[in-house]
């Protein structure tokens, strides 16, 4: 028997990926895996329906792919990897009841995956207590490599620190120093909007006011009535997800883009898509772009997206779930064992190399903290913005050089003995 | 303070016209329809879908009948069998049909949200200083206003609705003088399902389009229907409009509760008035 399809879903989308992993297993060579090889699990945690389905959607196809490329190049330790995914429905109750099914019943090996930051922090206690490796994948909240860090866990995208400090100078020299902040009312929120208040004071500015939304707020007009009221010089919109798309909608419809500049720390091409062209604006920042002219292996990763997705191009959430599932893969490989103290070791200080980092400069989870140092990309979205060219990329700063210390974000890590 | 107040009054216009095609299927169909929410995102995505050919207004009247087509099949095949047995079970059904039914929608448009527009003229403000009123928001007022008008009409002087209104009050004796009271329920449910259809427009309107659109509106609309009064459209307007204009006030003077304040209404109304503010008597009591 061949294993062919690399990746299980254990909902809908499997006839969709098993359907497309059966087309490419014709045309291209395939390892063959004997039948009694025993695969190693993946178990991934990633929301397909809730506020963040869109960016988790993206997530699993990144794995999806990195899984198969894997599989084509021996595995790990010689045995096929499969990803097995599961739905946490955008938030943090699920993200663990499914993880100790994952755990449980399917007996996986490592843990990946998430969106939602209070399902990031969730299992990265679940994974300590199982003592086995989770990578958060899309979660951003700062204490997950701050002062919660544990020595399981480890983090691709970003911390809200470096989502904010990506763009700050840019937003406070060319704004004012008068900001109002429109703030989700959860971990990430409170994270980004504590960072950025850091840096304003630090500044001199100052914040005019903040309202807090609940996730899944759907109506801002009271938010936005409180915005303008203050007359800051600049509207932060901390958002994400669809609660972003709704808040810009509903700004620009109210003519505030005419009166105050709007902008924010994370922007992602899963929000700008769902955009009509009116809602397109504002100054943000990227994790990761799809358009680096001259950076090695980024084109051809965009084509071999495209092919899965139906066209569209990759967006930060895709390069999270496929550098993530490859660094695993090369750290289980690496530690020559599937034992997670010794996998941590092997990830610790590892650098992705340039297929997988598919952006400049030295990729790598930080040994101390096992934070991602990647950069950042902050920019702007432009006037003649369509599909894909939804941003304009201002600069690329390295994310060692804004990242706060594992000392200042108070992580202090210990290792059982 | 007079802006929030008036920006709820907004936003509780919005709840009722949600709120009274819910109402309608639960009084003569006795079915809590909890894939409401989910026939309003249809509604949205066909409207999307037909916007290049048909335009926006033709969407908004085109889309909300393709999804009546939707939502009289789903009468005929699933709920018709379960008229007559205890409520439960088309709650259940309505409840597990919302969730096929967005995975449907998932499967066809995708997880990834839609760009929604509305025509240029829509999406501006009307004047500088009550720059929370915007041209669309003046149409949603507007169509609520002629939908419930037509309703109303329709509901005290055609044949249709005399019959609806009868049926609501003792379908037995009127299933005994001849009505076809199938008939009746199927039109009452497509009439129904076209209001969710026209909601979901509108809301998408204002929101970003995807799967999900209708799950956090259809609560405020069942807090509405409650706080009415179960068994009165106009009842079920009344509470889109005070559930509105409290969580708008709440909004200046305590950001925090604004979300909390319309359950803590219908606590209220529940202990006070448990009927509702309009409601028959007897329904929950």
């Amino acid at each position: 028997m061949d294993f062919v399809n690399s990746a299980s879903f254990n909902r809908r989308g499997l006839l969709k990926a098993g359907a497309a992993a059966g087309v490419s297993s014709l045309v291209l060579p395939q390892v063959t895996w004997g039948a009694s090889e025993k695969p190693v699990k993946i178990g991934m945690i990633d929301p397909r329906t809730g506020v963040y389905a869109p960016a988790g959607h993206n997530e699993i196809i990144g794995a999806t792919m990195a899984v198969d490329e894997i599989n084509k190049k021996g595995g790990i330790l010689g045995r096929p990897v499969q990803l097995l995914v599961e739905d946490d429905n955008s938030l943090p109750g699920p993200a663990v009841s499914k993880a100790q099914k994952l755990v449980a019943e399917d007996k996986v090996n490592f843990l990946m995956g998430t969106v939602n930051s209070a399902a990031s922090e969730s299992l990265s206690q679940f994974a300590l207590q199982h003592e086995m490796l989770f990578v958060d994948t899309g979660g951003h909240a700062d204490d997950v490599t701050g002062s919660k860090c544990h020595w399981t866990t480890f983090r691709t995208c970003s911390t809200t620190w470096m989502l904010t400090a990506g763009d700050f100078k840019t937003l406070f020299s060319k704004f004012g120093k008068k900001w109002f902040f429109i703030v989700p009312d959860y971990a990430f929120g409170h994270a980004l909007y504590k960072d950025y208040m850091v840096q304003l004071k630090k500044a001199g500015g100052e914040a005019v006011g903040h309202a807090l939304a609940p996730l899944g707020t759907t109506d801002f007009s009271s938010y936005l009535i409180r915005a303008r009221a203050a007359k800051p010089d600049v509207l932060i919109c901390l958002q994400a997800g669809d609660d972003l798309v709704n808040l810009l909608k509903q700004a620009v419809q109210f003519g505030l883009d005419k009166q105050i500049a709007i902008a924010g720390a994370l922007q992602e091409i899963e929000v700008l898509q769902a955009l009509p062209k009116a809602a397109l604006l504002g100054w943000w920042t990227f994790e990761w772009y799809w358009n680096q002219p001259g950076v090695p292996h980024v084109a051809d990763f965009v084509t071999e997206v495209k092919k899965r997705s139906g066209g569209k191009v990759p967006t930060a959430r895709t390069w999270f779930g496929y550098s993530t599932a490859h660094a695993i893969a090369m750290a289980a490989n690496q530690a020559k064992s599937l034992d997670s103290l010794k996998v941590v070791k092997a990830l610790e200080g590892m650098e992705l190399p340039p297929e997988v980092a598919l952006q400049p400069g030295k990729v790598h989870y930080r040994a101390e903290d096992h934070q991602m140092m990647a950069n950042m990309f902050p920019g702007y979205v432009p006037k003649d913005a369509s599909y894909p060219n939804l941003f304009k990329v201002a600069d690329v700063i390295p994310s060692e050089s804004i990242a706060l210390s594992p000392a200042a974000a108070g992580c202090k890590m210990t290792y059982p003995s | 303070m007079l802006y929030s107040a008036f920006n709820g009054l907004v936003v509780g216009i919005f709840y009722a016209l949600m709120a009274l095609g819910l109402s309608l299927i639960l009084g003569l169909n006795g079915v809590i329809n909890f894939a409401h929410g989910t026939f309003m995102a249809l509604g949205g995505y066909l409207a999307f879908t037909l916007e290049p050919y048909i335009g926006f207004w033709g969407g908004l009247v085109v889309a909300p009948l393709l999804a009546v087509v939707v939502g009289l099949a789903v009468e005929r095949f699933l709920i018709r069998p379960l008229y007559g047995r205890d409520p439960l079970f088309s709650l259940l059904l309505t409840f597990g049909l919302a969730m096929i039914m967005q995975d449907v929608i998932r499967t066809i448009w995708g997880s990834i949200g839609q760009p929604f527009a509305l025509p240029n003229y829509l999406n501006s403000p009307l004047s500088s200083s009550m720059f929370f009123l915007t041209g669309f928001r003046l149409v949603v007022i507007a169509i609520t206003v002629l939908v419930t008008g037509a309703l109303f009409a329709v509901l005290r002087y055609s044949r249709i609705g005399i019959r609806i209104r009868a049926g609501n009050a003792d379908l037995e004796t009127i299933s005994s003088l001849g009505v076809n009271i199938f008939f009746l329920r199927a039109a009452n449910f497509g009439i129904g399902i076209f209001l969710a259809g026209v909601a979901g427009i509108l809301a998408a309107g204002q929101l970003g389009l995807s799967p999900t659109i209708g799950d956090s509106l259809i609560m405020p609309a069942f807090v509405a229907i409650i706080v009415g009064g179960v068994g009165s459209l106009m009842g079920s307007v009344l509470g889109g409009l005070i559930i509105g204009i409290a969580s708008g006030l709440t909004a200046a003077f305590f950001p925090v509760a604004q979300e909390v304040v319309i359950y803590v209404i219908m606590a209220v109304v529940l202990v006070i008035r448990p009927r509702g503010l309009l409601g028959q008597e007897g329904l929950f009591e």
